[in-house]
């Protein structure tokens, strides 16, 4: 019954197009790029991929305008969820950046923080996590549970990847119950990273291609995660997941 | 100096203050003095000896009496009297038949009270006696008032008329209590114990507190009586929509075996459920439970009742009923999203932090339009469930909020108009906008367009506006509990224009006349007034919100960049519910009914509470509460007014009522105040009933009875018979007339001794002895 309501609810919207307006494009959806006092956009155009590979697979409307932003740049509070990109050690931020992005993620922003090192606890997450103790003195970093809706919040991931597999956690510092910062080791971004003539620029290790699309979709569950936070959460969804997660399984 | 002879008791007394080592002394002294004595006359004949040494030890003696002053204390006294009340029971139940034929229990009673013999003046030597009446009090009563009470106290509560005897009597002396009743004790002692129980500890420790012996006259027996009663009702004062109730019903049945009894829940004088019991051979109790789930908020009557059979003692008792309130546990809220954005986030995570909230998502993720390189399985995606959701499941939400989301795709026309009768029907709806909302969602001419409390415009022309705007607030809106973000006008406005700017808003044209426009833009315009943002109205029983902006959120985050707090928009968006749904805090005329149920010819306490628009108390307003009523045999049918009480509130927009139920029945009433905005009424029911627990039992408990005398060391016998009271003799006396006479204090004891010192001295010089 429920198969053929959703058949025919897919069908009916064949045939029907909304129409294409935005309540302005500055609220379209678009995530920040972190800049501070060092290497801070190591994959320049990685994140218009992902925003594209976002429109082109889910509902979210997308603005792919280049958002590079400091702490203190006013916009940052146009775009609750922020990259925090580098590959390499970088100066502490200062107390005022500090206490913005403390008030930043307190008031319901996100932060992911992508390292492009190719290591686990590399120089730049060594200064990130400098840094986050300073933000979160009380707070601290644990693993992201297997379970946790960041696994499907659009699709159903088993691991976390990016264009390496260093690590097969995610790991988080959490707001409540939101994880308001998300750390990957796994150079999601390198995985993301095309030219302008649609070259991937980064080969994708140990998985190749197949690899690439399981970052895109960690990335895809991200953006999804700052949008609907705990939706697939909801008991209406979980028959639904565990049924394809053991079908899987099996 | 003797005193006359009018006394009958005496005490030897001392008033010497020796204390007993001085006492053991002196005896130890005397000793060695009579030995030394003995010792020192030895040479005499032993009759001179003895002689001699017995004056010595009288002479001795007497001055040790001296010493001890020895005095009688003589004393008139009388018993004192101590008090035995008598305690008649004059409930309901003692009007009923005794054992089945036409002498009544009261017959008996009376009867009974003759037999005791009661000394004339209700005095004798021993005792005082009082005659007193108990049922839902205790009253002193003469004989002769015993003859013409009415028996129709509504409880018989003996638990706290024994309970009360230490108090009423705690400065004389109980010697005991008379009790004349059938036993049907509505209190304590007999709610706890069933038939052919053992008293429990707590009763035996009510007993024991009267502090004299409890003697019974048991009037009636249940032997060839048939009832059946709705003993007991357990049922919860308040029950939650949409959540299982449970009503455990005790009934008792006497007399009957083998029958099938039908047994019945109505609501609101309509069948609910049903039940079969099947009566057995030597059992009388038998325990029902009901479910059910209200789906309806307010007040109902509720009967559980019994067919009444043939010769039963009493048929009142074959019906009970109580009256439930329901409320809500949480608000339940369905919100349902044609796209995921920043404004749908915010907006989700505060309803789903807040605990009152029952919060039911539907995202639409992604349409036909995507494109995917994922197998299904590999997707957490689930069917939009529209027929379960706007057909089956509509009316268990309080609230549906469309933000952003478009019926078109999902084959959804065909809910639209279920959709529309749930908010006319007393649900709440609001619109919130975005690309996919009002005009752009195809809402216009639609059901739900007939909803919305702004008119659309058709999708030919503008329906969208992107410039920033920052709403304004019209009048309404100042005072409104849905915009009211700071208690004062002036710095509610305040507040809103240092609210952070809206990115775009839907277009819509003018508000519909019943409409309330709280918030504008400031500067696109329709039907020749500022085009309405905020916008809210009440449509039959239900209640509309339409919000043509999608960056509310705004309020929220961006705020906290500008240094201030999510404050603003938590409160525009709680109250926002909080008025969806009608929250009763938030009606301007409220009436407030201290106790569900009354007895017949009692009074109920009404409170109507009455506030301004801006919800600050509204004093010295007039206004009129309409009562009616029904027959309790007939709920379903319009209750017949009553009257009119007049009201005017006092200095905190309070006025007291005390509306009269001269008779049994459920009793609505209405407060209705006329004011600028138009007339406010609120609505709410008591009922007026019986009290059941009088007529719950309404056989006789002569094992209740013999049981507390046994516990007591009273007697007890059945009425018809003479009863030997047990009763405590008087322990105390009064002294009437006292004296105090010294025994040594006198010339003949003073003599005494003189002439026996002479006597001794005078033999001893005869006797050749110095």
């Amino acid at each position: 019954m429920q198969r053929r309501i959703f058949l025919k609810s897919l069908g009916a919207s064949l045939l029907w197009t909304p129409t294409a307006f935005a309540l302005g494009d500055d609220d379209r959806f678009n995530v920040g790029l972190l800049k501070y006092e060092g290497n801070y956009n190591p994959r320049p155009t990685a994140i218009r991929r992902l925003l594209l590979e976002t429109e082109k697979v889910t509902n979210i409307r997308v603005n792919t305008d280049d958002l590079v932003l400091t702490l203190d740049n006013k916009k940052i509070w146009d775009n609750p969820m922020l990259i925090w990109a580098g590959d390499r050690k970088f100066a502490p931020l200062s107390d005022g950046d500090i206490a913005a992005l403390r008030r930043y993620l307190q008031a319901g922003g996100m932060l992911v923080v992508d390292s492009n090192e190719g290591l686990e606890d590399g120089l730049f997450l060594q200064s990130v996590k400098r840094d986050l103790a300073r933000v979160f003195p009380d707070k601290k970093l644990a693993r992201i549970p297997r379970d946790h809706v960041l696994y499907k919040s659009f699709y159903l991931i088993d691991t976390p990847q990016g264009r390496l597999g260093v690590s097969d956690n995610l790991t988080g510092i959490w707001d409540e119950e939101r994880v308001s910062v998300i750390i990957s080791p796994n150079d999601m971004l390198g995985a993301w990273a095309r030219d302008n003539f649609g070259n991937w620029l980064y080969e994708c290790s140990p998985g190749g291609e197949r690899q690439r699309d399981f970052a895109f979709r960690l990335g895809v569950n991200l953006v999804m995660y700052a949008v609907c936070i705990n939706y697939k959460a909801d008991q209406v969804h979980i028959p639904f997941i565990l049924g394809r997660r053991k079908w899987k399984v099996d | 100096m003797w005193p006359d002879f009018d006394y009958n008791s005496g005490d030897l007394l001392w008033l010497g203050n020796w204390g007993l080592g001085w006492i053991v002394a002196v005896a130890i002294l005397g000793a060695v003095i009579l030995g030394l004595s003995a010792y020192d006359l030895q040479p005499l004949r032993p009759t001179r000896r003895y002689t001699l040494l017995g004056l010595r030890a009288m002479v001795f003696a007497l001055a040790v009496m001296m010493l001890l002053e020895p005095a009688v204390d003589l004393k008139n006294v009388t018993k004192v009297k101590n008090h035995v009340p008598v305690l008649v029971d004059i409930s309901r139940s003692m009007s009923l038949t005794a054992s089945g034929d036409d002498t009544t229990r009261r017959d008996l009673a009376l009867d009974a009270v003759k037999r005791l013999n009661l000394p004339k003046g209700l005095t004798d030597e021993d005792h005082f006696y009082h005659l007193l009446t108990f049922g839902n009090g205790v009253e002193e009563i003469s004989p002769e008032g015993l003859d013409v009470v009415a028996f129709n106290a509504p409880t018989s509560d003996l638990t706290a008329a024994l309970s009360g005897l230490a108090q009423r009597y705690k400065t004389v002396e109980l010697g005991g209590v008379i009790v004349v009743s059938d036993g049907t004790d509505t209190g304590g002692i007999g709610g706890r114990t069933r038939r052919d129980e053992e008293l429990d500890t707590s009763s035996l420790g009510i007993l024991a507190n009267v502090g004299a012996p409890v003697n019974a006259i048991r009037v009636g027996t249940p032997d060839s009586l048939r009832d059946l009663a709705i003993k007991r009702v357990k049922h919860d004062d308040f029950a939650f929509v949409r959540n299982r109730v449970a009503v455990d019903v005790e009934v008792q049945a006497i007399g009957f075996d083998g029958e099938v009894l039908q047994l019945t829940l109505e609501r609101g004088g309509k069948p609910l459920q049903t039940r079969q019991i099947t009566v057995e051979p030597g059992k009388t109790r038998y325990d029902v439970s009901f479910e059910f789930v209200p789906q309806q908020l307010g007040r109902e009557v509720y009967a559980v009742k019994i067919p009444v059979m043939d010769q039963e003692v009493l048929a009142s008792n074959n019906a009970s009923y109580f009256v439930q309130k329901v409320i809500r546990d949480k608000i339940r809220v369905l919100q349902v999203v044609g796209r995921p954005t920043w404004d749908v986030r915010f907006l989700r995570q505060l309803l789903k932090r807040n605990p009152n909230i029952d919060l039911i998502s539907f995202f639409i993720l992604r349409t036909n339009e995507n494109l995917l390189n994922a197998r299904n399985d590999e997707l957490s995606l689930i069917p939009f469930p529209t027929d379960e959701l706007f057909s089956e499941q509509l009316g268990s939400f309080d609230l549906v909020v469309f933000q952003n989301f478009n019926f078109g795709p999902y084959a959804m026309r065909q809910y639209l108009p279920d959709i529309a009768n749930f908010v006319r029907q007393g649900g709440g709806f609001v619109m919130v906008g975005g690309e996919l909302s009002f005009a752009d969602g195809g809402y216009a001419g639609s059901p739900i367009e007939s909803i919305l409390p702004v008119k659309l415009p058709s999708t030919t022309g503008r329906t969208v506006d992107l410039s920033e705007f920052r709403p304004e607030l019209t009048d309404a809106g100042t005072r409104h509990p849905i915009s009211q973000l700071a208690f004062d006008p002036a710095s509610n406005r305040e507040i809103w224009e240092s609210l952070p700017l809206q990115h775009g808003t839907n277009v819509v044209l003018e508000a519909k006349p019943w409409a309330n426009v709280l918030a504008t833009h400031p500067r696109l315009t329709a039907g020749g007034r500022p085009m309405p943002v905020i916008t809210v109205g009440e449509i039959d029983e239900g209640r509309v919100m339409a919000l043509t902006t999608d960056s509310s959120w705004r309020w929220s985050f961006e705020r906290a960049g500008d240094g201030g707090t999510a404050r603003e928009y938590q409160m525009f968006w709680n109250n926002t519910m909080r008025w969806l749904i009608k929250d009763p805090e938030l009606k301007l005329l409220r009436i407030e009914i201290e106790q569900d149920v009354v007895g017949p010819g009692e009074s109920a306490k009404v409170t109507v509470r009455l506030q301004n628009p801006d919800y600050t108390p509204a004093p010295d307003v007039r206004g009129v509460l309409t009562v009616a009523r029904k027959d309790l045999d007939k709920l379903t049918d319009a209750a017949k007014p009553t009257g009119n009480i007049p009201f005017q509130t006092d200095a905190r927009g309070v006025a007291q009522i005390a509306v009269d139920a001269a008779l049994p029945g459920v009793y609505e009433i209405s407060a209705e105040v006329d004011r600028d905005t138009g007339k406010l009424v609120d609505r709410d029911l008591f009922l007026a009933a019986d009290n059941a627990s009088e007529f719950a039992d309404i056989l006789p408990r002569p094992d209740l009875l013999q049981s507390i005398a046994k516990a007591t060391q009273g007697a007890s016998v059945a009425a018809g018979t003479s009863l030997t009271p047990e009763l405590r003799a008087p322990q105390s006396v009064q002294v009437n007339k006292r004296v105090v006479i010294q025994l040594w204090d006198n010339v003949v004891v003073f003599l005494l001794t003189l002439a026996l010192l002479l006597v001794e001295w005078t033999l001893r010089r005869r006797w050749g002895r110095l």
